[in-house]
């Protein structure tokens, strides 16, 4: 009993942070149709940034962690800015390939300025503590994982209910053409897309650092490549499908940590991405993709 | 059988690229040092790949990022078969089902290895060409990752990171050519043939060519398979010149750089593949010599490890904000020089 409640905390906090980076790709998608491979080196951008304000200015974790956000948002912000205005309104495939080449750019010159190897970050340990709840020893990062995403969702959703900017940008995933004409700045829709993704990918990157404790040039691509593959699992563009898509693939992570043998651990990944790949035999374009016609929207 | 315009274009360029490609051969052969020799062949392995990829990405505009998985196959299976067993049970002594047992000569392994990366091509392209275009991209990339974990985990049979080891080598630099020539003509007939036009239309106007008759899907399917032939005959050629392979050269950095090399030239033509993988070959070597800090007019310049990356994604980037088709765009080479009708 207690070893199943632990497991199931286990995939909720997986999914949690899978959600929260599979949020920032979607909501980035949804408005400007960009499949943002650079998400990964946002986060590396945060982790340095820790390192750099660890090692430089204060041993305070409440500022390292707001610096380290705050970097991450700046960062998408001048991604978009530098990389991605010049093909705003090209296809998709043109898109993706670009922020390939911005992934591929970035990452090389982690290794050329900083170093190849993993710079470790001591100060978030204190957030990986174990505690007590009704019996069952968890993680206390598990906690603060699970309430971040909640309260992130939530936020999330009050901003794209609530606001105009949010119904906005709820507009521009229909039909951008339409919210450019009622008078809303393009600019200010992406650039406002960007920030919510690089907040994202910064609340991520203090997980991710804290578990791991140490940053190197491909700090943030696995993770991605599984808030990718949420992604398509849920349907690319779709908001509720990315955190169902985060929270299926914890789920399924978790399930094969349990039930595959010791020896086949380097296989877990291929094992979770080949499950992953069945539901899509279901249904090809993800479990909640918009029943949208194919050519609607020309 | 007779031929369409296009048809009849499509021979005539393809008879250029392979003067381009046999005399690219020649000149290497006759004037290169060894050194320089290896680079041109691994040139000419970067180019099949590289047209192997064009017939998929240019025909269907799918982006493919696990193409360097199946060249890896492909130099797997063909390795596995052709290595003498002498030498297999000192490079993979507890090889399961008896894999360390036998050895076939050069030309059976080949085909084998053509045929088991052909099937997996298949299984795995039954799941990619039903997806839209994002969701497909994605799932190669996942196709990547579980292909080289595997190469990782089962070091009883690929040896991982480690290298493979007493491949005969069998394969010269006339070798590379001639197939690169075949290679050409084939990747440039699947285009102007009826299916590659199919295709091609399904890439411009899905929800229209299907209206027109198009199996998209099936097309896509067949491209795909076609185009995962031709990156294994890369594979195994790059093993059986090379004598030894390892996990390592079929992953990320090589997906990068193939596919700058096709995006920089062109996707949608076979001239664009050619002229992109010599252009980005070029300019490599450069950067790599300029890498090491050499001395430059009296100046000396430091070593930056890392500036090849920079300068190939740098090329992607440039590529995709300045001309996204790429230097060829449409035009095939014949195109320069008949004139415009």
């Amino acid at each position: 009993m207690e070893y199943a409640a632990q497991q199931i905390i286990n995939a909720l906090s997986f999914g949690a942070e899978y959600a929260l980076l599979a949020l920032g790709l979607a909501i980035v998608f949804s408005v400007m149709g960009l499949v943002n491979f650079a998400h990964g080196e946002v986060i590396a951008v945060g982790g340095y940034t820790m390192v750099a304000f660890a090692a430089l200015v204060t041993a305070n974790p409440l500022i390292i962690i707001i610096g380290a956000v705050a970097a991450t948002a700046l960062t998408s912000v001048a991604l978009e800015r530098v990389a991605f205005r010049p093909v705003r309104y090209a296809d998709p495939t043109t898109g993706l390939l670009t922020a390939f080449g911005v992934s591929i750019v970035l990452q090389n010159l982690f290794l050329l300025f900083i170093s190849p190897r993993p710079i470790a970050v001591t100060s978030l340990y204190f957030l990986d503590a174990p505690v007590m709840v009704l019996g069952v020893q968890i993680s206390s990062l598990q906690i603060f994982e699970s309430i971040t995403t909640v309260v992130v969702i939530i936020g999330l959703v009050l901003f794209l209910q609530r606001t105009t900017l949010g119904l906005a940008m709820r507009a521009a995933s229909l039909d951008f053409e339409m919210v450019r004409l009622t008078g809303i700045r393009a600019n200010r829709v992406f650039a406002l897309a960007f920030l919510i993704s690089g907040l994202l990918a910064g609340l991520a990157c203090i997980f991710i650092m804290a578990r791991r404790g140490s940053v190197d040039p491909h700090f943030g691509f696995n993770p991605v490549l599984k808030a990718f593959v949420a992604c398509v699992v849920g349907g690319f563009g779709s908001l509720p499908g990315a955190v169902l898509g985060g929270f299926l693939l914890g789920a399924v992570e978790v399930a094969m940590l349990v039930l595959l043998p010791q020896e086949y651990g380097g296989l877990k990944d291929a094992f979770v991405f080949g499950i992953i790949a069945l539901v899509l035999v279901w249904r090809p374009d993800g479990i909640l993709s918009p029943a949208r016609e194919k050519g609607d929207k020309l | 059988m007779t031929l369409t315009r296009g048809q009849k274009r499509g021979v005539a360029g393809a008879c250029i690229l392979a003067l381009i490609l046999i005399s690219i051969g020649v000149m290497a052969s006759l004037f290169a040092s060894n050194y320089q020799l290896r680079l041109v062949y691994s040139t000419f392995v970067n180019l099949i790949v590289v047209l192997g990829l064009q017939v998929f990405m240019g025909n269907s505009r799918l982006t493919n990022l696990s193409h360097s998985a199946f060249m890896g196959i492909g130099a797997y299976a063909a390795a596995i078969c052709v290595t003498p067993v002498a030498m297999k049970q000192i490079a993979l002594p507890d090889a399961p089902w008896g894999l360390n047992a036998f050895a076939l000569d050069p030309i059976t392994s080949a085909l084998l290895a053509l045929v088991i990366t052909g099937v997996i091509a298949f299984l795995v392209g039954i799941f990619i060409v039903r997806m839209t275009g994002t969701g497909a991209t994605i799932a190669t990339l996942a196709v990547l990752v579980i292909v080289h974990s595997i190469f990782l985990y089962r070091t009883d049979i690929f040896k991982g990171n480690q290298a493979f080891f007493g491949i005969p080598q069998v394969f010269s630099l006339t070798s590379i050519v001639i197939l690169a020539v075949v290679v050409v003509f084939i990747s440039r007939g699947f285009r102007e043939s009826a299916w590659g036009v199919m295709l091609r239309a399904s890439a411009d106007d899905e929800t229209g060519a299907a209206a027109m008759g198009v199996n998209v899907t099936r097309l896509r399917l067949i491209a795909w398979v076609l185009s995962s032939l031709i990156i294994a005959c890369a594979g195994i050629s790059y093993a059986f010149f090379l004598g030894t392979i390892s996990a390592r050269p079929f992953y990320f950095n090589h997906v990068f750089l193939t596919l700058a090399m096709l995006i920089f030239g062109g996707m949608r033509t076979v001239t664009g593949a050619v002229l992109g993988t010599f252009a980005i070959s070029f300019g490599l070597e450069v950067v790599r010599w300029l890498e090491t800090g050499p001395v430059v007019v009296g100046i000396d310049l430091p070593e930056v490890l890392g500036l090849s990356g920079v300068m190939l994604g740098l090329v992607i980037v440039l590529t995709m904000a300045m001309r996204p088709v790429g230097v060829m765009g449409d035009r095939e080479i014949e195109e320069l020089f008949i004139r415009k009708r």
